[in-house]
């Protein structure tokens, strides 16, 4: 196996473009622009899904590769920053590197933990609403939810409210986040790695 | 708590001795398997090799390693 995982990574990331035309493609056949009786539209499109579905099963693959081989890691890392470790000096850096990227991590997954409990209101209620004659409001929360649900059991507001500011957590999805995370690694690490070793 | 240490400034002659020797630090670099970068830092004394750099260069040049690396005063 290990002789074929670069080779499977070359394929990985080479497929990146032809991934992304079959998917315009597919989306397009889906919605009707691509006449569906022309044998080749229909030819394109079953081709398109297994290669997707190749694709998929090839980045899973990939990413199993890299949690449990070291050698595959390293090989990785090398493709991914453009850094390779040629001496001692440059692995001490690499480790120093590491060290850099992981606790800007963790301090970033902190800031996006705190800003996803946060919640934030400043809002005004009319007149005849008012609490010792003041009508506008700032609300402080916290919220942490163990499991994710569609729809929360909050009461909904009895208060007739104008809204000036609302915040209730980030408004970013769980992918968008995953995909920040992964590119804030790589470039912390790289970012560091280059100023380590001016 | 223990009280710290005093740090030890490690200092090389690894300047002197390629200019002794009319060596370039990227002919030293491939004599003992690093880049001219780490050189140019262990001659910068921005980096203290590994053990195992430093008999490497000492045999390099065939010396004794003391005669190459040695510590010349203490930081507070």
């Amino acid at each position: 196996m290990k002789k074929f995982d670069p080779m499977l990574l070359k394929v990985f990331l080479r497929g990146l473009p032809v991934i992304a035309i079959l998917a315009v493609f597919a989306y397009c056949y889906s919605e009707g622009m691509v006449n569906h009786n022309s044998g080749y539209s229909r030819f394109l499109n079953g081709f398109a899904g297994l290669g997707f579905a190749l694709w998929m099963v090839l980045s899973v693959y990939l990413s199993i590769r890299l949690m449990v081989s070291g050698s595959f890691r390293n090989y990785v890392i090398g493709k991914i920053t453009f850094i390779r470790e040629r001496d001692e000096r440059e692995a001490i850096l690499t480790g120093m590197a590491a060290k850099t990227a992981f606790l800007t991590s963790i301090a970033f997954l902190i800031l996006l933990f705190c800003l996803s409990c946060f919640h934030v209101s400043i809002y005004r209620v009319p007149p005849e609403k008012a609490v010792d004659g003041k009508t506008g409001f700032v609300t402080l929360g916290l919220g942490f939810d163990l499991l994710k649900y569609d729809k929360q059991d909050r009461p909904e507001d009895a208060i007739q409210k104008q809204d000036i500011f609302s915040y209730r957590g980030l408004p970013v999805s769980g992918t968008t986040i995953i995909l920040m995370l992964i590119v804030w690694q790589i470039i912390s690490y790289n970012y560091s790695m280059r100023r380590l070793m001016r | 708590m223990s009280k710290a240490l005093p740090q030890l400034k490690i200092v090389n002659r690894l300047h002197v001795l390629r200019a002794e020797q009319r060596i370039t630090q990227e002919q030293l670099a491939k004599g003992v398997g690093v880049t001219r970068a780490t050189i140019v830092a262990i001659e910068g004394g921005n980096y203290n090799p590994s053990l195992e750099l430093a008999f490497r260069i000492a045999r390099y040049f065939k010396r004794d390693i003391h005669t190459i690396f040695s510590v010349e005063e203490e930081i507070e």
